[in-house]
C-alpha cells in the first residue's frame, strides 16, 4: 500500500509537462535574444538565474534526440549547442505560475543564493568547472519547485506542518509525501537524462558524506546550502539555518579562516544581487 | 494558364513508370511539357527490370496489376538491393486494392497513388517524391546535416556563378583514438557535438548565407562569406575546445590524456580531441572546378594537422585571404 502510494506520487512528479517559472527573468530572456547584438555569454548569465530555465535549458541539450545525453552541466555549453532557434522555443513555450506566492519568490531568491554561494565555495577550493557546482547549486531545491506544481495540496500541508511543528521541511515532506525533495530530485535528474555530477549533488545536498561519485559537488552544494541561509537571503521553507555536516568542513579540509575568506566574497556578491527581484 | 510550371530540379528528371494501363502513361506523358520530366514506359515488369538495374531512373512508379510479375515483387527487387534502394518507388492501385490487407507497407515503397486520380494530384505526388528523395539521399545517417552530392553541387554552383566564397574544411584530431578507447557509440556523441557547435556557430556568424555539410565520418564542411570565416573559425574552435571535455571519463579528463593503442597496436597516449580547420578562399573567379578547392584544403589540413591543438589554416596564397583584423 505504502509502496504503490509512492510509486503513484513518483509517476505524478515525472509526468511534469509545463514547468512553469516566475514571469522576471522569463520577459528579460525573452526581450534580450531579441535584440540584433546579444551574445551567447549574456543570455547564459541571465539564464543562469532561474532554477526553471535553467532545467529546461539542461533537459533539452541532454534530451537522446540531440545524441549525448547526460553530457552537458553548465548553461553555456548547453546554449553553444542548442542555438538561439531552440533557445526561442524553450522561452515561448514556457509558461508562468499562475498566482504567485510569497513562497515561490523566496525559493527562487534561496535557489540563486546557493548558486552563488555553491560557486563561491568551488572557486575558494579552486575546483574545476565552477560553472557547474553553480547549476548545481541553483538545481538543488528543484524537487520542491515540481512538487508544488504536480501535488499542490500536499505541497500545502508540508508547509503548515513546518510551521505548526517547527520541523525541517525536509523531514515534513518525509511524512506526508514519503520522501523528501532529494529524492525526487534524483527521479528528476534520470528522467531527464541529467550529468551524473548534477544528479549526485542534487540527491546527496543533504546528506554529502554519502555520495560517491562525485563527493565535492555534494559537498559543496551542502554549504552553499548552508551559507545562503545564514545570509538571510530567499527561502528554501525552512525558518531556521539547517544543519551543517562536520563532516563537509572535513572534507573540504575547511578552517575558519576560509569560511570567513569565502563569507567575505559571498557578502559583496549578496549586496550585487541585492536589486534583482522576482516578484 | 498552364496546367504545368517550371520543376525545381537542376536537370530534367527521369521517370521510368511501369503499368499495362495506357491511360495512366498517356496522363503521364501529358503532365509536363517536352524536356523537363524524361518518361520511360514499360507494360511488363520483366521488360523493366534490365533497364532499371542498368540505368536507374530517378523516380519509379509501379502498377500493382502487372502481367507477368506481382507489382511488389519489382518493388522489392529494387528495395532489396542496396545500390538502388534509395530510388523512390510510387505504387498505384485500383479502387478498392487498399481493403485486402496491407502488404503495400511491407515493401518500402514511397509513395502510394489510388485510381482514380487527378492529373494535378499525381502531378503533385511526383514532384513531393522527387523533392523528398533529393533530401534523404543525401543527409549525413548521424547528423542529418546535407552531404557530400549536396556540398560538392553547393561549392560547384558558387564556383559557376563567379561568387566570392570562402569554404572551410573541419575534422577532429584524435578522433579514431577516441573511438577505439570508448566504442562507437561515445565516437557518435562527439560527432554530434561537433555538428551542433559548428551548425550554431556558422548560423550565428553567417546568418542565412551560411552552409553547413557533413562528408562523413569526423569530416564537415561550412561555405561563409571570405569576411566573416576567421571570426567563425575563432568561435568553433574555443567553443569545442570548451565542452570537449565533457566527453571523455571523469579519469581521463582529469589527466587531459587518453591511452589507446596507435595504428601499429602500440599502447600510446592521445590528447584530448581537437579540432582543425583549412579554409580554402575563391576570390575573383580564382577556383574554377570543385576538386581544385578540395586539393588546396587537402594540402592546408596537413598544415593545420601539425598543431595538436585545436587551429585554423587560411590559404593564404595569391593574397588569397583577407588580412587578420581588416
Amino acid at each position: 500500500m505504502v509502496d504503490d502510494l509512492r510509486t503513484e506520487r513518483k509517476g505524478k512528479l515525472l509526468e511534469v509537462k509545463d514547468l512553469p517559472t516566475l514571469p522576471k527573468v522569463l520577459d528579460e530572456v525573452a526581450k534580450l535574444v531579441e535584440k540584433a547584438d546579444v551574445t551567447m555569454d549574456q543570455v547564459a548569465d541571465l539564464i543562469s538565474t532561474d532554477q526553471v530555465l535553467t532545467a529546461k535549458v539542461l533537459k533539452m541539450v541532454n534530451s537522446p534526440i540531440y545524441g549525448f545525453p547526460g553530457r552537458i552541466s553548465s548553461i553555456s555549453h548547453a546554449l553553444m549547442l542548442l542555438g538561439f532557434n531552440v533557445l526561442r522555443g524553450i522561452i515561448v513555450s514556457t509558461s508562468v505560475f499562475e498566482v504567485m506566492t510569497e513562497n515561490m519568490v523566496g525559493l527562487w531568491e534561496h535557489s540563486l543564493g546557493c548558486a552563488l554561494a555553491t560557486s563561491a565555495v568551488a572557486k575558494h577550493l579552486d575546483l574545476p568547472d565552477p560553472e557547474e557546482y553553480s547549476v548545481a547549486g541553483l538545481l538543488h531545491d528543484i524537487g520542491k519547485v515540481v512538487a508544488t506544481v504536480q501535488l499542490p495540496d500536499l505541497k500545502k500541508d508540508i508547509e503548515n506542518l513546518v510551521k505548526e511543528r517547527d520541523v525541517y521541511y525536509l523531514d515534513a515532506e518525509k511524512e506526508l509525501l514519503g520522501f523528501g525533495h532529494d529524492r525526487i530530485n534524483v527521479w528528476l535528474a534520470d528522467h531527464w537524462k541529467l550529468p551524473p555530477n548534477i544528479k549526485e549533488a542534487l540527491g546527496y545536498h543533504h546528506k554529502p558524506q554519502l555520495a560517491r561519485l562525485y563527493p565535492d559537488m555534494a559537498h559543496a552544494v551542502h554549504l552553499g546550502d548552508f551559507l545562503v541561509r545564514a545570509f538571510e537571503y530567499g527561502s528554501g521553507g525552512d525558518d531556521n539555518v539547517t544543519y551543517l555536516r562536520p563532516e563537509t568542513l572535513k572534507h573540504f579540509k575547511l578552517k575558519p579562516a576560509d569560511m570567513e575568506k569565502i563569507l567575505d566574497h559571498l557578502s559583496g556578491q549578496f549586496v550585487e544581487i541585492a536589486d534583482l527581484d522576482f516578484s | 494558364m498552364p496546367l504545368y510550371d517550371e520543376i525545381p530540379f537542376p536537370r530534367p528528371q527521369r521517370v521510368m513508370c511501369v503499368t499495362p494501363d495506357d491511360a495512366l502513361a498517356g496522363l503521364l506523358r501529358d503532365l509536363w511539357p517536352a524536356g523537363q520530366i524524361e518518361l520511360l514506359r514499360f507494360a511488363k515488369g520483366r521488360a523493366a527490370i534490365d533497364n532499371l538495374f542498368n540505368d536507374p531512373p530517378d523516380l519509379l512508379l509501379v502498377d500493382s496489376a502487372l502481367a507477368d510479375m506481382p507489382g511488389l515483387e519489382l518493388v522489392a527487387l529494387v528495395k532489396s538491393e542496396n545500390v538502388y534502394r534509395q530510388l523512390p518507388v510510387i505504387y498505384a492501385v485500383g479502387p478498392g486494392e487498399l481493403d485486402g490487407g496491407a502488404a503495400w507497407a511491407e515493401a518500402e515503397i514511397d509513395e502510394l497513388i489510388v485510381r482514380p486520380i487527378s492529373p494535378s494530384e499525381i502531378r503533385a505526388r511526383i514532384l513531393l517524391t522527387l523533392a523528398r528523395a533529393s533530401r534523404s539521399l543525401d543527409s549525413n545517417p548521424l547528423s542529418k546535416l546535407p552531404g557530400n552530392t549536396s556540398i560538392i553541387h553547393r561549392i560547384q554552383e558558387l564556383i559557376d556563378r563567379k561568387e566570392d566564397f570562402a569554404l572551410a574544411y573541419c575534422d577532429l584530431d584524435h578522433f579514431k583514438s577516441f573511438n577505439d578507447r570508448y566504442g562507437f557509440s561515445r565516437g557518435d556523441e562527439a560527432l554530434m557535438m561537433a555538428a551542433r557547435v559548428i551548425v550554431n556557430t556558422i548560423r550565428t556568424v553567417g546568418g542565412a548565407q551560411a552552409f553547413v555539410g557533413h562528408v562523413g565520418g569526423d569530416d564537415f564542411v561550412f561555405i561563409l562569406p571570405a569576411s566573416l570565416v576567421e571570426e567563425a573559425c575563432k568561435r568553433v574552435v574555443a567553443a569545442f575546445d570548451s565542452i570537449v571535455p565533457n566527453f571523455y571519463d571523469p579519469a581521463d579528463r582529469k589527466r587531459g590524456y587518453i591511452q589507446s593503442t596507435d595504428r601499429e597496436g602500440n599502447m600510446r597516449t592521445f590528447p584530448l580531441m581537437a579540432v582543425s580547420i583549412a579554409v580554402v578562399f575563391n576570390t575573383g573567379g580564382r577556383l574554377k572546378h570543385y576538386g581544385e578547392a578540395s586539393q588546396i584544403a587537402m594540402t592546408l589540413k596537413k598544415k593545420a594537422k601539425e598543431n595538436p591543438k585545436s587551429c585554423y589554416v587560411l590559404d593564404r596564397r595569391q593574397n588569397a585571404a583577407p588580412a587578420p583584423g581588416a
